[in-house]
């Protein structure tokens, strides 16, 4: 895959999506891992939760799988595609009374989304079978699941406590396996 | 749209433009800040003037809150001030974003990784999955949605299909069928 072709995959997904972070990555997960295989699902796990906890919009995590396949470069051209449909706002602003009455695009934009939760679940679905491989990833996943919905923590406090909780647990089981086998354990979790 | 409200100057959108692109809570987060500063704090802009403009955003198929930068960057100032706004709202968090990627791309192949993959990939996972659940909450009650969602999840996950072209398929199911139910005005 060239950075042009990225571009491109980029920019449809973009459109697609009407720009909606979240709804874009099913179809980036299918483009970039699934397809092409220039990505990795833990990648783009890194990049849509490091985007969530950062400030300023959910969608920058595109600059960070740019970033991962094509450099810099990627990464700064990657936010020009994300954002040059937005000038499509200035003849919209002109022919603001047509729009406005037009329900046929209302219905468009619900129907994209609706359409896109069900996309985004499955894709968490198969995303899952790659990261619940060790009986501690279940565990962080399940409190962190619990601090999102139960909690009005932020996202990055939640994030955090989860990981460090399953940081944690793997010191402890690696302290008790007798201590200096840290790597040793961790490669055990990992083949579970 | 002739306003009899106050200019902004392009120093101003840009340092205004600064603090929204460093604001949490991504879009939604974002226009509430923009809209606390243009509407209550400098008058700049009337409050039904901003929700149109935000519910146009809405229907550019970009990010809405990059959409209602230029949105505002163009009423203010001109072409020139639309490029001000997108710099400085999206540079920043760009910078930390971009900072945090090359820190996770030096860890590749060290001990650290393999602990990140079992234990911020399952977190990050669930957030994935809450803001999947987030999204479809603004939509769900028993209704042609969920049959649009439920169908999308199985088309990709049982029978393989194309992602965007089931994006594309729900869009247009949406614009024949959904016009009806869809409340006046725009949110």
């Amino acid at each position: 895959m060239t950075l042009w072709d990225m571009l491109v995959q980029l920019a449809v997904a973009n459109v697609l999506a009407f720009g909606n972070g979240t709804v874009m990555a099913a179809v980036l997960q299918n483009t970039f891992v699934q397809q092409a295989h220039v990505l990795t699902n833990e990648q783009l796990l890194y990049a849509f939760a490091l985007a969530r906890v950062t400030p300023g919009q959910a969608n920058l995590y595109v600059a960070s799988i740019a970033y991962m396949m094509f450099g810099l470069p990627g990464a700064a051209l990657s936010m020009v595609v994300i954002a040059l449909p937005s000038y499509l706002m200035i003849p919209l602003l002109r022919s603001y009374e047509f729009v406005r009455g037009n329900r046929a695009v209302r219905g468009l934009t619900r129907g994209l989304a609706s359409t896109a939760v069900g996309l985004l679940l499955a894709t968490t679905w198969s995303l899952s079978k790659d990261s619940l491989n060790a009986p501690v990833t279940w565990m962080v996943l399940a409190l962190a699941l619990t601090l999102l919905v139960f909690t009005r923590l932020p996202t990055l406090v939640s994030l955090l406590l989860a990981t460090g909780a399953g940081v944690g647990l793997i010191l402890t089981i690696d302290a008790t396996n007798g201590g200096g086998a840290f790597l040793q354990s961790v490669a055990a979790l990992g083949s579970t | 749209m002739p306003s009899p409200h106050a200019a902004i100057s392009l120093r101003t959108l840009f340092l205004l433009f600064l603090k929204i692109g460093l604001s949490f809570g991504a879009g939604t987060g974002m226009s509430a800040v923009l809209q606390e500063e243009l509407v209550r704090k400098r008058q700049a802009i009337g409050r039904g003037e901003f929700m149109t403009l935000y519910g146009l955003a809405r229907l550019v198929p970009s990010g809405s809150m990059t959409a209602l930068a230029v949105a505002v960057g163009y009423r203010y100032q001109g072409l020139l001030g639309t490029l001000v706004v997108l710099l400085a709202m999206i540079l920043p968090a760009f910078i930390l974003t971009v900072g945090l990627t090359v820190a996770y791309t030096l860890l590749a192949g060290s001990p650290a990784l393999v602990v990140m993959n079992l234990t911020l990939m399952p977190a990050a996972l669930a957030v994935v999955a809450v803001s999947a659940f987030r999204l479809g909450s603004e939509f769900f009650t028993p209704s042609l949605e969920l049959v649009l969602a439920i169908a999308a999840g199985v088309g990709v996950l049982v029978l393989g299909l194309n992602p965007s072209l089931l994006l594309l398929a729900g869009g247009l199911v949406g614009a024949c069928v959904l016009r009806d139910r869809s409340p006046e005005d725009g949110r």
